[in-house]
């Protein structure tokens, strides 16, 4: 057995060869057989033979010279390799003869493999190849969470526990602490807003990646909150900004009005974690407190030693948060870690979204290869004399059927080489029209692997598109083919039922894609329809920075101590805000919706909750008065506050509907006290002023958590969130709004103008994108499969034209023709919706997390079907009425 | 005159299949020779009674170097001509013994048969 193996593959290596070096090898088996001709003849010679006859007698002992030397040159070749080149010519011949056949089915094939081939590259690079970093799969965040009531939910980590689980760990090679936060950067140009991270040293060593000029942070330049004032630039930012001259290393920029000395540039490509940072500074001058065990916000990247293991790493970093617990009840109870991979964190959003795509262009293929196996199938009948012919002429079935499955691998690999032409040109345009931000890193290109795969489907298609045809014509019996008429077709029942089992099948497929975009649409329906609490339209945010001024100079002791004032207070900034024309109202928070803001624990008065799973929590905004008129958020109890309570010290706070409803239902809450921190805190009591409705202040549908939101009075601050009500169209009052805050002080920076709708739509643009998306996939399956019933009906129309025209002849009448007809095209259309409509029960699974309010099954599945079954119908319509227009007469004559 | 070889080729008979192969590895079995050499050798060896028709040896012969049974050089030969050399690799050796033995089994079987008659 073993021997066999090793003689076939040494077998095959020398007819490699011989590919190469064919002419070469012919040369010798001519030398090879002259040279014993030669020699028989010499024999001949010396027992006294005349040359010319020895020279004749040599050749005849030798046989047939000709058809030996190509037996022995046949040796060496692969034993189908010289045929195969004969049904590629014999294939691109037939198909040059039928040339509409010839394009649709490529055009459809194209479409199939196409889409398939492009979605591919996008599951290769975002879920196969990973992140760009060496060994990037060992790369996992750390992000604290705590276990509440209502379920795990993530908080970020603090810097204590942060150097614990270092310290304590033994799964990681290192870990480094980081956030993401803007930076102002001053200079000759107006001061600019740039996207930054702040990061312990080890960070860049765990991406493997090392600056091109300088050095990275050293230990001790992160061991001082607010100390080390150094900066990495990102290569972007070098070369917009300093003109990559390489001497700005070991320079000072001016950077949130402090000045840091530039130590490094980071190459080309590299942007953090973020995928957005153009420079990076110690994770010290982030302002994190470094003390706080309970004050918990960024979150940490880790790299696991070789042989470590993820669920080892999880175990390890549950003992550790429970032996912080213990130590740290305050703090740390409940509080656990969340060990993930990077790629899932980074990719968390996108992976649904392209596997349910990845799902629709696979049901496209099948789609298109049904189709196109329809096709071929009414070609295969009309071949059926050609077929019995060449098998009459000596080809065998496997001969044959190695021949139609070259013809329809030609098709499936022109139709590749255009499909994967449409995904080059198409794919960069779609992701650039996405509304979901791809990783940078996302850039699909006709990589060796995609180009492979669009082969390899093409191949199967090809191969499944040659067997169709010979499943119903099987082994053609030579007399039949041959004594039937060009009419009648011997295989004409098969065929029929193959071709109906197809176009069923296409349509069930194209009801499951339907469907599968009706509840996309749906669900971004409901997700429209949903009320937030505040009305977005007319409104335009956008924040600004407002610098202090500097100090005089000579200032020294407590006065230099004391912050500065800031350049302009903020009611002066809204007063000039308000003087836009245009503006209807205006006001400001410390943060704005859907910006993100900090959560804090609180008390209600009387009330003694402690567990760390119920204690009361709640997000925190500073507002002036007009920000609930400004919203249109209503007001449900008492009153907004005053001008006089905008102090940092006022004992005023308005609370959200939730607050009143979980500790004074059904009692008057105005006058009501609450306090931050836990019951025994020393926190100065608040006093209720006012009730407002919840509103999804931090994401759409829902707000991350179910927590309530208090609200304070504005004080002066360094970073403002602006929220202006228009009555006209807010993106056009943009930069006079802008130019109004800049008006009060030039070193004033705005930033993030953008209208609340389009903040609200980009909450839901995952869903609006996979059903954009879904919605052309599944118009092409409809098309595709209308196409697909088209053919058939028409196809059982034309062999039908004798039995329609025999029927008028004997008096029926064109109605009853029409509804035959129809009633033949409607089983076939039912058969498939039905089993099309029991699939996509599976469907909504596929989509979970994709729709959103939306079960199993929803009515719009049944209106996809409904549309489906009305265009199939209408596509049967045609051929009904041409069979009506069957000229009984003529058909009768033909007979 | 006529030829005594072309004689012999004549009176001969077809070979029993598949042992064509098995000839020429028993010939080159004792060294080194090109394809005329091989026929001549058979022929000598079975008194010309197992002439083959000698062109059907080259299809054989590169079957069995494709195969790897046999390895091939260019050489000269006695008469100082380009001619091409085979010899027996060890595959072809292992392959000449499991033939032999089989065929040993088989011969003595027929030979008992047609003896017992």
């Amino acid at each position: 057995m073993k021997r066999v193996v090793i003689n076939d593959a040494i077998g095959w290596w020398n007819r490699l060869l011989t590919l190469v070096r064919r002419g070469r090898r012919a040369r010798d088996i001519d030398d090879e057989i002259a040279f014993h001709l030669a020699m028989r003849q010499a024999d001949h010679e010396r027992d006294g033979v005349a040359p010319e006859i020895a020279r004749r007698i040599a050749a005849r002992q030798f046989g047939n010279v000709t058809a030996l030397k190509e037996q022995t040159r046949d040796m060496w070749t692969f034993p189908s390799f010289e045929s195969l080149v004969q049904d590629l010519r014999y294939a691109l011949r037939t198909l040059r003869r039928a040339p509409a056949f010839a394009l649709v089915a490529v055009l459809v094939l194209a479409i199939g493999i196409g889409a398939t081939t492009a979605m591919f590259s996008l599951v290769d690079t975002m879920l196969v190849r990973g992140l760009p970093y060496p060994e990037a799969d060992r790369l996992v965040e750390l992000i604290g969470n705590v276990q509440r009531a209502s379920g795990v939910e993530r908080r970020g980590n603090s810097y204590p526990d942060h150097l614990d689980w270092r310290a304590r760990a033994t799964s990681f090679d290192d870990m480094s602490a980081y956030t993401t936060l803007n930076t102002t950067l001053q200079g000759a140009d107006e001061p600019e807003r740039i996207p930054s991270e702040a990061v312990s040293p080890p960070y860049f060593k765990l991406f493997g990646v090392s600056p091109t000029h300088g050095r990275e942070f050293r230990p001790e330049e992160d061991t001082v909150p607010n100390r080390d004032a150094v900066v990495i630039l990102g290569d972007g930012l070098w070369r917009r900004r300093f003109g990559a001259d390489p001497s700005i290393v070991n320079r000072t920029i001016q950077l949130n009005a402090r000045t840091f000395t530039v130590i490094g540039i980071m190459p080309a490509g590299f942007t953090g974690v973020s995928d957005t940072a153009q420079l990076w500074i110690p994770f010290a001058m982030s302002g994190t407190p470094f003390d706080n065990r309970g004050s918990r916000g960024f979150q940490s990247l880790a790299r696991l030693k070789p042989g470590a293991t993820l669920a080892a790493a999880r175990a390890e970093l549950d003992t550790i948060s429970r032996q912080l617990a213990a130590a740290y009840p305050q703090t740390n109870d409940k509080r656990g870690v969340e060990v993930s991979p990077l790629a899932d964190i980074v990719l968390q959003q996108l992976r649904p979204i392209v596997v349910a795509l990845m799902a629709a262009v696979t049901l496209v293929l099948l789609i298109a290869c049904a189709n196109v196996a329809g096709l071929l199938i009414s070609r295969s009948d009309a071949r059926q004399r050609e077929i019995a012919v060449r098998t009459a002429l000596g080809a065998g079935p496997c001969r044959l059927l190695r021949q139609l499955v070259t013809e329809s691998c030609v098709l499936a690999m022109l139709g590749a080489v255009a499909g994967m032409a449409i995904a080059q040109v198409s794919l960069p345009s779609l992701i650039a029209a996405s509304p979901v931000a791809f990783p940078t890193f996302v850039r699909p290109q006709l990589s060796l692997r995609v180009l492979a795969f669009g082969i390899l489907i093409a191949l199967v298609s090809g191969v499944m598109l040659g067997i169709a045809p010979m499943m119903h014509a099987r082994l053609p019996r030579l007399g039949d083919a041959l004594k039937t008429s060009s009419r009648g077709g011997s295989s004409g029942m098969r065929s029929q039922r193959l071709r109906s089992a197809l176009v069923i099948g296409e349509v069930a497929l194209a009801v499951v894609l339907l469907a599968g975009a009706g509840l996309m649409i749906r669900s971004i329906q409901k997700l429209a329809a949903i009320d937030p609490g505040f009305d977005a339209a007319n409104v335009l945010m956008l924040n600004a920075t407002i610098p202090r001024q500097a100090a005089p100079p000579g200032t020294t002791g407590a006065a230099a101590a004391a912050p500065a004032p800031f350049v302009s207070s903020h009611t002066d900034l809204l007063d000039r805000i308000r003087a836009v024309p245009g503006v209807e109202m205006a006001s400001l928070g410390s943060d704005l919706p859907f910006g993100g803001a900090s959560a804090i624990f609180y008390t209600a008065e009387g009330d003694t909750t402690v567990a760390a799973e119920t204690m009361p929590r709640a997000y925190i905004h500073r507002i002036t008065p007009e920000f609930f008129a400004t919203l249109r958020i209503r007001l449900e109890a008492g009153r907004t506050f005053l001008p006089s309570e905008e102090r940092a010290d006022s004992p005023a706070v308005i609370v959200s509907h939730n607050v009143t409803r979980r500790f004074w239902p059904n009692q008057d809450p105005i006058g009501k006290r609450i306090k931050f921190g836990a019951p025994g805190s020393q926190n100065p009591w608040m006093t209720i002023v006012g009730v407002v409705d919840e509103v999804k202040y931090r994401g759409l549908p829902e707000n991350p958590t179910q927590d309530p939101d208090l609200y304070l009075p504005y004080t002066d601050r360094a970073t403002q969130g602006v929220v202006v009500r228009t009555r006209v169209e807010p993106s056009s009052l943009a930069s006079a709004v802008r130019a109004a805050i800049r008006d009060g002080n030039a070193s004033i920076l705005t930033f993030n103008a953008q209208t609340l709708a389009d903040v609200v739509a980009q909450q839901s643009s995952a869903s609006r994108f996979t059903s954009w998306l879904l919605s052309v996939f599944a118009a092409t399956a409809m098309v595709l499969s209308v196409i697909g019933l088209y053919g058939v009906m028409s196809y059982l129309v034309a062999q039908r034209t004798r039995e329609f025209g025999i029927r008028l002849a004997l008096g029926a009448s064109r109605l009853e023709i029409v509804r035959r007809v129809l009633r033949d095209g409607t089983w076939r259309v039912a058969i498939g919706a039905a089993i099309g409509l029991a699939a996509t029960t599976g469907l909504a699974r596929l989509l979970a997390g994709l729709v959103y309010g939306v079960g199993t099954f929803d009515i719009s599945a049944l209106i996809a079907v409904a549309t489906l079954v009305v265009v199939a119908i209408a596509a049967c319509l045609v051929p009904a009425m041409r069979a009506t227009r069957v000229d009984p007469a003529i058909v009768l004559r033909s007979e | 005159m006529i030829p005594k070889s072309f004689m012999g080729a004549q009176e001969t008979r077809e070979l029993l299949p598949g042992t064509l192969d098995m000839l020429i590895l028993k010939v080159l079995s004792r060294g080194e020779m090109h394809g005329y050499g091989i026929v001549s050798a058979i022929q000598r060896a079975s008194d010309d009674v197992l002439g083959v028709v000698e062109g059907a040896l080259y299809p054989a012969l590169h079957r069995l170097e494709v195969r790897g049974w046999v390895r091939a050089k260019w050489g000269t030969s006695d008469n100082n001509r380009r001619a091409k050399f085979y010899r027996l690799s060890a595959l072809g050796r292992r392959a000449l013994d499991e033939e032999a033995a089989y065929w040993n089994r088989v011969a003595s079987a027929i030979t008992r048969v047609m003896q017992s008659a």
